[in-house]
């Protein structure tokens, strides 16, 4: 049980990671990145490919995945001066989806690594120093809960900042930041390439923490996942969508403890859960549209 | 050759079903329904157990009613409530209900996918080409669909109403067309086309859950290509990525390139696996170079 715990809250903070990046990008600058999926995978990836096939520290690796992500993300934002933002959106899907087939189609290193097969034996950082697996599972938890922290203060931080409150306005509309003089292709760049960095991070850490990689983890569902944990916790709100986050990882866990109990077959009990998100989702749009924990907005009409 | 553009045909005409649905819920509500994929494969699916009752044909066009039926159920549940909502609220909406239609097909059906019982049948050959009744069928059903829309839309009172509805909802409204109405109707042809669709893509292949998300993509692609709102552009636009698809793969491109002047290998073909990459390729582009597509959005 507190092996499984661990192992919850582990995964609770990579994601947590992805939804604050999400987060970034759509609650404060409205950018509504369907694709998001592609920086976890990027990180988790480039972070793979440097460390297994080319030896190189996994320090440094993670830090390559952080660099890939954030300037994918940089690359991502360069349409959007001109397009719309649901022709972005979906776009931004497409985008995803092609870079998964390109790790999808492409070998590394050998002809049964990579492709579909995926990359299994990613070194884990520091293992060496433990001799137990559980406590290692206990330091890895640690790590990505400082890293957590660490990135909740400084989105917090960004979205108090100048930065962030011409993204908020920008979320409205270019007009009113473009009136101001704001440079707003030069800050929907930047926010693209925090968010990206931020999801790569999250990438780098589930790839050493899960020591296995393939594309199948990197379905466009998983956008969705992350979406639900922003849209339920309240899109604009840090805290919100790390709230968001545990609730759906809740959900999307929790059908191993009911399972034996309702008796019901595990082909249905999978579907069954995104079912439960799914409609978790569309209550929260129709009922609560602002989310658990809503934004808090200054008011100047009173 | 020759092979080459059947294929490409066959897949056009099934994109342009699901392609002319997206398009005009496009154009009615405004906004991107990520759900509209999964209609193709719910209408495939219903035709399965009714297919074992009765002859294809019949089972095919009630399961097409029935998927139609619960699109227009999709709308009064979910959609009714956020006509005044924010467009990417509304995404974000048939998202998640697209994920609640596929997953209740994968846990009623299971995961394994499935095939229409249609015995065997010989190609037919002609020249060189071979083409199979199945496909035949799939093409002049498309056809069929296609016209009948298109005669609804240019004939009758109630599909001038929709155009006048995607025009300007609110003038329409002035001009006493019942725009509720008018939506329902467009989710229920929208829903039956996108149908209509997966029956014939389950015809030609099999039927599995995946099968709809599969195609959102291109399906996407299409209707943004020929200009989205537009159904006349979502059928051009479907013809567009139907043959790339195809074409793309049968070409050589080393000759492409050396026709500009670049030295490449000899032969340069796109890989098989990249085959779906052509149509997000296509649709990056269009948004990049020409977004109001090529007979321009209604919008």
């Amino acid at each position: 049980m507190i092996e499984f715990l661990v192992y919850l809250f582990t995964m609770a903070g990579i994601w947590g990671l992805m939804s604050l990046s999400l987060n970034l990008q759509y609650g404060l600058a409205g950018l509504v990145n369907l694709g998001h999926i592609v920086f976890f995978m990027l990180g988790a990836y480039v972070s793979t490919i440097l460390v297994v096939l080319f030896d190189a520290p996994i320090l440094l690796g993670m830090l390559g995945g952080i660099a890939a992500a954030a300037l994918f993300g940089g690359l991502m934002a360069l349409p959007t001066a001109r397009l719309q933002q649901d022709y972005w959106g979906i776009s931004t899907l497409a985008i995803a989806e092609i870079v998964r087939m390109i790790f999808l189609n492409t070998p590394l290193g050998s002809p049964y690594v990579g492709r579909a097969f995926g990359v299994s034996g990613i070194p884990r950082p520091l293992r060496g120093l433990f001799d137990d697996s559980s406590a290692y599972n206990l330091f890895y938890l640690a790590i990505v809960i400082v890293c957590l922290a660490l990135t909740y203060l400084l989105v917090r931080w960004l979205a108090a900042t100048p930065f962030g409150r011409t993204l908020k306005a920008m979320r409205e509309g270019d007009a009113v930041p473009q009136a101001l003089g704001k440079p707003v292709a030069s800050f929907r760049l930047r926010a693209m390439m925090i968010g990206g960095g931020i999801g790569g991070l999250a990438g780098a850490l589930f790839a050493h923490y899960n020591a296995y990689i393939g594309p199948e983890y990197f379905l466009p569902v998983e956008t969705f996942i992350i979406w639900a944990m922003v849209i339920l916790g309240g899109a604009g709100n840090f805290t919100g969508a790390l709230v968001g986050t545990f609730i759906i990882m809740a959900i999307y866990n929790s059908t191993r403890f009911i399972a034996p109990w309702l008796h019901i077959d595990a082909q249905v009990l999978g579907p069954l859960r995104m079912i439960a998100i799914g409609v978790l989702i569309i209550l929260v749009i129709l009922f609560v549209p602002q989310g658990l924990v809503s934004e808090r907005r200054r008011r100047y009409d009173r | 050759m020759l092979q080459v553009l059947v294929d490409g045909l066959i897949r056009s005409a099934e994109l342009s079903l699901l392609a002319v649905g997206l398009t005009m819920v496009y154009g009615v509500l405004r906004f991107a329904n990520f759900a509209h994929v999964e209609f193709a494969t719910v209408g495939a699916y219903l035709a399965l157990p009714l297919a074992a009752l009765m002859p294809l044909p019949i089972a095919a066009v009630l399961a097409i009613v029935g998927a139609g039926l619960i699109g227009v159920l999709a709308d009064r549940v979910v959609f009714a409530r956020l006509r005044t909502a924010s467009p990417i609220l509304l995404m974000i909406a048939s998202f998640a209900l697209g994920i609640i239609l596929r997953e209740c097909v994968r846990a009623i059906w299971g995961p394994s996918p499935f095939f229409y019982e249609l015995g065997v049948l010989a190609p037919w050959r002609v020249f060189d080409l071979r083409i199979t009744p199945t496909q035949v069928a799939v093409i002049a059903a498309a056809a069929v669909a296609i016209l009948g829309f298109h005669l609804l839309l240019s004939r009758t009172r109630l599909g001038i109403a929709m155009r006048a509805t995607a025009d300007n909802a609110a003038l329409a409204q002035a001009s006493a067309v019942n725009s509720e109405r008018v939506i329902a109707t467009v989710w229920f042809i929208g829903s039956a086309f996108a149908a209509l669709g997966g029956v014939l893509v389950g015809l030609n292949t099999q039927v599995k859950p995946d099968m709809g998300f599969g195609l959102i993509v291109e399906v996407f692609a299409a209707a943004i290509l020929g200009g989205i709102g537009n159904p006349y552009g979502a059928l051009l636009g479907a013809l567009v990525i139907g043959f790339a698809e195809n074409i793309g793969l049968a070409i050589d491109w080393s000759s492409v390139f050396g026709a500009f002047g670049i030295q490449t290998d000899p032969f340069l073909y796109i890989p098989t696996g990249y085959k779906a990459a052509i149509p997000f390729v296509l649709l990056i582009l269009t948004l990049l170079v020409r977004p109001q597509g090529i007979l321009g959005a209604r919008r």
